[in-house]
């Protein structure tokens, strides 16, 4: 999750975030590396007492500042679209959950097997036990098998709200009367935060998103206990 | 006894000739002090804590620490 001072991504827990973590090391070098070069250039120009600086006509650096920038921009394509496509793979998921957006909470679909779903609403600052996280605690997670593919549908009953868990390099706007695909895989267990991420109205910052990654066996005993409860 | 002619042209041309091969190379170097300070030391993170990992002693230690909701503490299976 996040945490306070933190400047880059969170640990990822998903192959993809893994990929996506890679990817932006190589974007920021890229970057580091085009920032050093015009930095450099600015400061050299500046501090010059030379007053006729300015070149008019040199076909030999228009080439190379055509076929560099030109080099650098497909360095940063192709990396890119391998992850984009890696994304968009047949996944064949294990599970499929359906995450709905209201005004201001998620529900939860299991519906594979029988029928079980729950309203899952942010823990108010005052009902948090000691360790809790403030804005990020639900009273109800949504719990998946660890290292299993697992498809989530996502909509909303009312106005856009956006499905996103940064760990797990998930995001997926729930627009009504849509249903958007998306698909991950958490590569350990634990638990892991998100938040609404489309402006939803007054309570947009107060609809957190927790998912529980715990091993098949106990996740199957969670299901029968909660259609229980229903 | 005249005075050198002085330098009257070709000033920007040595200028740059001297300074643009410095900011390649030197933003060349940042590209490679970053590549070898964070990029690669990250993939040896993640390749070197999967390696080692136990998902079952690490779930059980969460467990134990009460951080899940969908499960009890208690008897390990």
């Amino acid at each position: 999750m996040a945490h306070p001072s933190q400047l880059g991504f969170q640990d990822a827990a998903s192959p993809v975030m893994e990929e996506l973590l890679h990817f932006h090391d190589h974007a920021l070098m890229i970057v580091f590396l085009i920032s050093t070069l015009v930095l450099y250039i600015i400061v050299a120009m500046v501090s010059t007492k030379l007053t006729n600086k300015y070149i008019l006509d040199s076909q030999e650096i228009e080439v190379i500042w055509t076929i560099l920038p030109a080099f650098i921009l497909i360095l940063i394509a192709l990396p890119s679209l391998r992850i984009l496509y890696l994304m968009d793979e047949i996944n064949d998921p294990h599970l499929t959950i359906k995450a709905m957006g209201h005004q201001w909470y998620w529900s939860y679909e299991y519906t594979d097997y029988e029928d079980l779903g729950f309203d899952s609403y942010m823990l108010p600052t005052q009902d948090l036990a000691p360790g809790q996280f403030r804005l990020l605690e639900a009273d109800h997670r949504m719990v998946i098998p660890v290292e299993s593919p697992i498809r989530v549908l996502v909509s909303a009953e009312d106005v856009l709200h956006s499905w996103a868990v940064p760990s797990l390099g998930v995001k997926m706007d729930a627009v009504p009367g849509r249903l958007n695909q998306t698909a991950f895989i958490a590569s350990r267990p634990g638990v892991f935060y998100g938040q609404c991420s489309e402006i939803c109205g007054a309570n947009h910052s107060f609809m957190p998103i927790v998912v529980e990654a715990v091993p098949l066996q106990y996740f199957e005993k969670w299901s029968s206990l909660m259609l229980e409860d229903t | 006894m005249s005075l050198q002619k002085p330098l009257m042209r070709g000033m920007l041309g040595k200028r740059l000739r001297f300074h643009l091969p410095i900011a390649f190379s030197l933003s060349l170097l940042a590209a490679i002090a970053f590549k070898y300070a964070v990029t690669e030391p990250r993939k040896q993170a993640y390749a070197d804590f999967y390696k080692q990992y136990d998902a079952t002693k690490e779930f059980n230690a969460m467990r134990e620490a009460g951080i899940f909701e969908s499960v009890r503490t208690g008897k390990v299976k």
